[in-house]
């Protein structure tokens, strides 16, 4: 299918592009990898799409003074499967991106545009939210805002983005010392959707996250299964309080084997 | 190049130069000056009557809007084939574009033609139909319409049960898939009046059914119809009958005197291109105390669509011929119900019927050594035909075959050391399973031809009745002429896929190309080397060692020509196949941890290319077992409409298969070939399926085997 | 736009697909399109030496970049590169539409460094954005194996 008719402008930095999103009916195209197929199909139809690619201050990873990653949000899946600072300090999003799409679409596809995608199915967002990263957002007439995962995913592909904004950057705190982390999920064939997935994050000390892919809508953070760890539970029956409340029970199941199979990785 | 060494040698395929280098053209490559692009807008129901069309006057780029009401008489709805013995409805011919009623989601309703192909979409948005929504029937069995009805007894079916020690039954269903082939469909129609020739560029299987469609449904003689058949990117059955777009396409460009061309859209394909399988049956088998098969009882319901396109009949009158498989069963009672649903036509794909057949036929002998208390293997073995030819209850002959050195040969080599790519599996977080199967296939039949043409320089141009679409027809061919005319190979020119230079023939498709065309091939340069012969007793040359091709293409007044054709019955392919799996407790996930293939295609031209149609029909098979499935809801939309949904396995998704030939040669032909097309399709799916059963302790599932169905059956109660 | 050291220019809307200009426009057939979705990766190309999906890219984005399409694979001499001619010795083809963007996927790898160490079920995942419908693969991955192999 071939497109319904659209203008096409290229930022050449960030005001420039916060200037053109101001129009009501404009999208940003960042890697392309999930807009132009909604392009495609005509199913997204907008007036304007703002070129984001040629904005070089939105793309580069940089690890800053006090230990946290910057990920720029036009950084390519490609450039973040890659990163050794990555793998070094925070392996969770280097085995996560490696579940998204293929090779070739890594090398379009970016951090950012998964994550305002906010496909429920999508990896990176299920591996920042158990990483507690906060997303920085700018507008050209309010200026910026950061948010964390829970605000920043609403719904099934609707973020908590007002018309006019974007992302710019992602910033992933420090793990904490001795942190493992992983990441397991189940796809029907490989390198399609994951019907269900967990990413975990533990630290002897009491750091614990897992954060849940397919539960809901958006990712969701165990919380009442990461208390229970920090309590002293077995990595069992954490499993089975994260997985508490899923309707159904296949799902439930799945969620609660992927749950267990993520802990014991990191707590053995 | 000595004589002999041609058959059996897997020469590499030198038609792969032109794919390699980009210099293919497959239809939508075709740029001819001034052609136009169609779209079409389609039915967003399943099931509803068109109240009225309306269509834009003008739009950027629009040139003209085609309904029904347009073409009127100059269409006729397709013809529609009778199998033997069948009631077939043909008054519920698919029409070329929808008049008055849309029986599919995605039914074109009207044929958009502008200046590109997305100024035909943004025309075809504001053509506006109003829809009256109907009721829809999506399953066969609730369906109050027939379509088709095919049905056989053969001896004293009562008296075989009523004296059975032991009676099985069994219940099974496979849903609809989608053909899915890289290349969706296409044409490109053009006209010229003052030769008074439609030419249509298709990308099809064969110029044959095109022609004589297009020439049934415009009223037109095949003589004033040129169909080409470019480079084809795959069809598996599903471009065998032309696309009702494309005889809309064809009308369009007979009436408006352009050229317009059509380049089907992957979610097009999908949508509206004929689907394989969508089959329930339940078979009652009755076998004696020893296991001896007495009768089989079989009642088949077809998910045939909203319409009959020309071939919709033939994939359940296949199940149903070949529901006794390779046992010898004398007493039979098969009933096929093709019902009217509110979905797209079913057609001919990958083992078209034979898959199905085997897939229930297996199940049930697997169900019976299991309530019998014998062990599979030998049950099948207490049963297998072994003498040919044979006939069976359904009426089909088998030529030849050795059903049970293929069992014997799938056996062991699925007792080797398994493949370690899966690594060593535990039993506490894993369930094990095996399965092993026999297949038998129609292959074959119906006739081919060849022509065949010494040239100036002693070479020679053979054009072929069949058009290949992946096959290695070029290769294959080849040799097959190189070894009857004792030439090197690079002496050999093929031609394929002009109806105006192609000879005779059916088409490609039903694992019968070699054994038909190639044999029409073998014959043609047969009679020509005893044309050659006669020429060089007249002018004095040697025949032996060899005939002198150089001095007899320069001996002779006019070039030496011959055409041959070759028609016979079916001839009968077989095999038998196995399968480990493992499938995950705690998730149900299934995970096939090998596949033995063994078939029997009779004499292979080209092992390496039979090795790959094997591979290739396997994979699909697994595919069906795995991920695939063409999914409505209930108000007949496709929920699996793009690659986003339709689950095709990828190279990370293949197990190892290790494959086996036996060789029994089919008595019916020169080559004494019989059909590799379709074997792995057909053989793979009922070991996997029977794997699967084993590993849930006899309980059935119908595939695709997803990790949420497996899961449900570990815990279902027994 | 630069495709296999040749300029190609052109006027085109906003909407036109890179895919569609390399064809279309460009004339280079090789590069098929199977679904316009980025799955089926027929499409692939190679922009500034790496793969992507030249269905998901506008044409406008490519304007001053480099691409390289099967017709700019073979060596200068026009003579077929080891993977191509690892393709023919394998049977990695049948109805060929798809083998295009697999050489493009492949020849891209092949020429990573350290790829002579992948196993090959890390070169079945490299190679599970390509799909093939005819093959079952073993050709494809075969051929890319016997690359590997014999590259030092």
């Amino acid at each position: 299918m071939k497109p319904a008719p659209f203008r096409y402008e290229a930022a050449d930095s960030v005001e420039a592009a916060l200037a053109l999103l101001v129009h009501e009916d404009a999208r940003p195209l960042a890697g392309g990898q999930s807009l132009v197929p909604m392009l495609n199909f005509r199913l997204a139809r907008p007036e304007l799409i703002v070129d984001l690619n040629p904005v070089r201050e939105l793309a580069g990873l940089a690890v800053t003074a006090d230990g946290a990653l910057r990920i720029g949000a036009m950084t390519r899946q490609a450039a973040l499967l890659r990163s050794p600072a990555v793998a070094d300090g925070w392996p969770l999003l280097t085995e996560a991106v490696a579940h998204v799409g293929h090779s070739v679409t890594r090398n379009r596809g970016t951090v950012g545009g998964s994550v305002a995608q906010a496909d429920p199915k999508a990896e990176l967002g299920v591996a920042l939210t158990a990483l507690g990263a906060r997303f920085h957002v700018r507008s050209g007439e309010r200026g910026g805002r950061t948010l964390g995962a829970a605000e920043l995913f609403a719904g099934p592909f609707t973020t908590a983005l007002r018309d006019g904004e974007l992302l710019v950057e992602i910033e992933v705190p420090p793990a904490p010392t001795g942190a493992r982390m992983a990441f397991v999920e189940h796809a029907r064939t490989h390198g399609d959707f994951a019907v269900a997935g967990v990413a975990v994050v533990h630290a002897a000390g009491g750091h614990v996250a897992i954060a849940l892919l397919g539960a809901g809508a958006v990712p969701i953070r165990a919380e009442a299964a990461e208390r229970a760890l920090r309590e002293g539970v077995d990595a069992s029956e954490a499993a089975r309080l994260a997985a508490d409340g899923v309707p159904d029970d296949y799902r439930r199941a799945l969620l609660q084997t992927l749950t267990e199979r993520a802990l014991a990785r990191v707590t053995t | 190049m000595t004589a002999g060494t041609m058959i059996g040698a897997s020469l590499r395929r030198r038609e792969d130069a032109r794919v390699l280098r980009g210099e293919t053209r497959y239809l939508d490559d075709i740029e001819c000056p001034g052609t136009t692009h169609a779209a079409f807008v389609r039915s967003p129901y399943a099931h509803a009557s068109i109240e009225s069309i309306s269509v834009p006057q003008a739009a950027p780029g629009l040139i003209a809007v085609v309904t029904a009401a347009d073409l009127g008489d100059a269409v006729r709805p397709y013809p529609v084939m009778e199998p033997q013995g069948a009631e077939v409805r043909v008054s519920e011919a698919h029409p070329v574009l929808a008049a008055g009623e849309v029986r599919y989601a995605g039914q074109a309703v009207a044929l958009v033609i502008a200046e590109s192909r997305a100024l035909a979409e943004d025309a075809a948005e504001l053509v506006e139909v109003d829809y009256d929504p109907l009721p829809v029937v999506t399953s066969p069995r609730a369906s109050d319409v027939e379509l088709m009805r095919w049905q056989r007894r053969a001896g004293d079916v009562e008296a075989a049960f009523a004296a059975a020690a032991h009676v099985v039954t069994g219940s099974y269903a496979l849903p609809r898939l989608v053909a899915a082939p890289m290349e969706p469909r296409g044409c490109v129609a053009s006209y010229d009046a003052t030769a008074d020739l439609l030419t249509v560029w298709c990308s099809a299987q064969d110029t044959h059914r095109p022609l004589e469609h297009l020439a049934h449904i415009l009223g037109r003689p095949e003589s004033a119809i040129r169909v080409i058949v470019p480079d084809v990117g795959g069809a598996f059955g599903s471009k065998g009958v032309i696309a009702p777009e494309v005889a809309a396409v064809a009308a369009a460009a007979l009436r408006l005197g352009i050229g317009v061309k059509w380049t089907e859209d992957r979610l097009e394909n999908m949508l509206a291109s004929s689907q394989g399988r969508g089959i329930e049956g339940e078979l009652d088998l009755a076998l004696d105390a020893e296991g001896r098969m007495l009768a089989l009882r079989a009642r088949l319901w077809s998910d045939l669509g909203g319409y009959l396109l020309t071939t919709t009949p033939l994939p359940p009158h296949t199940a149903a011929t070949l529901i006794a498989g390779c046992y010898d069963i004398a007493v039979a009672d098969v009933t096929v119900v093709g019902a009217r649903t509110h979905k797209v036509p079913i057609g001919p794909y990958r083992g078209a019927g034979r898959p199905d057949a085997a897939y229930m036929l297996e199940a049930l002998v697997d169900e019976a050594a299991r309530q019998i208390g014998i062990d599979r293997v030998a049950l099948r073995r207490r049963n297998l035909i072994r003498a040919f030819p044979h006939t069976t209850p359904t009426g089909l002959e088998y030529d030849s075959g050795d059903f049970e050195r293929c069992l014997d040969l799938a056996l062991e080599l699925a007792a080797t050391e398994p493949d370690k790519r899966h690594g060593p599996a535990r039993d506490d977080v894993y369930v094990h399973g095996t399965g092993i199967a026999v297949y038998v296939e129609r292959a074959g039949g119906a006739f081919e031809s060849a022509a065949i043409e010494l040239l100036e320089d002693g070479r020679f141009a053979i054009a072929s009745s069949s058009s290949p679409h992946g096959q290695g027809h070029d290769i294959t061919f080849a040799q097959i002429a190189a070894d009857r005319l004792h030439v090197p190979i690079d002496a050999i020119e093929l031609s394929f896929g002009d109806s105006a230079t192609t000879p005779p023939g059916v088409g490609t498709f039903g694992s019968r190309s070699v054994a038909m065309a190639g044999s029409a091939v073998a014959l043609a340069a047969d009679e020509l080397s005893e044309q050659a012969r006669a020429l060089a007793a007249e002018v004095g040359l040697d025949t032996a060692p060899a005939l002198n091709w150089v001095a007899l293409a320069q001996a002779a007044d006019a070039p030496l020509r011959a055409q041959a054709q070759f028609r016979s019955a079916n001839v009968f392919s077989s095999g038998a196949y196995a399968a480990s799996v493992r499938i995950d407790r705690a998730t149900g996930a299934l995970t096939v941890e090998r596949l033995v293939a063994v078939d029997d295609a009779g004499t292979l031209i080209n092992p390496l290319l039979v090795h790959g149609q094997v591979l290739g029909g396997a994979v699909q098979a697994l595919g069906e077992c795995l991920s695939e499935e063409a999914v409505y809801d209930e108000d007949g939309q496709m929920r699996s409409g793009s690659f986003l949904e339709y689950g095709l396995l990828t190279a990370a998704d293949i197990p190892p298969i290790v494959t086996g030939e036996v060789e029994t040669p089919s008595p019916l032909n020169p080559l004494g070939a019989k059909g590799a097309g379709e074997g792995g399709a057909v053989g793979a799916l009922p070991a996997v399926a029977n794997a699967v059963t084993d590993a849930l302790g006899g309980r059935y599932v119908a595939p695709p085997f997803t990790a949420d169905k497996l899961w449900r059956a570990l815990r279902a109660a027994p | 736009m630069q495709i296999n050291g040749r300029v190609h220019e052109g006027e085109v809307e906003p909407r036109t697909l890179l895919s569609d200009f390399i064809r279309h426009q460009a004339g280079l057939t090789g590069t098929h399109v199977g679904c316009e979705h980025g799955v089926c990766g027929a499409c692939t190309v190679q922009l500034d030496g790496e793969p992507i999906r030249s269905c998901l890219m506008l044409a406008v984005q490519a304007n001053g970049r480099t691409l390289r399409t099967v017709e700019g694979l073979a060596e200068p001499d026009g003579s077929l590169t080891a993977l191509q001619r690892a393709f023919t010795e394998h049977h990695a083809l049948q109805c060929g539409f798809c083998t295009s963007g697999f050489l493009m996927t492949a020849d891209a790898l092949v020429r990573r460094p350290g790829a002579a160490a992948l196993t090959e079920a890390e070169i079945r995942q490299e190679l599970a954005g390509n799909l093939c419908r005819c093959t079952g693969y073993e050709g494809i991955v075969a051929s890319v194996l016997a690359v590997l192999g014999t590259a030092s």
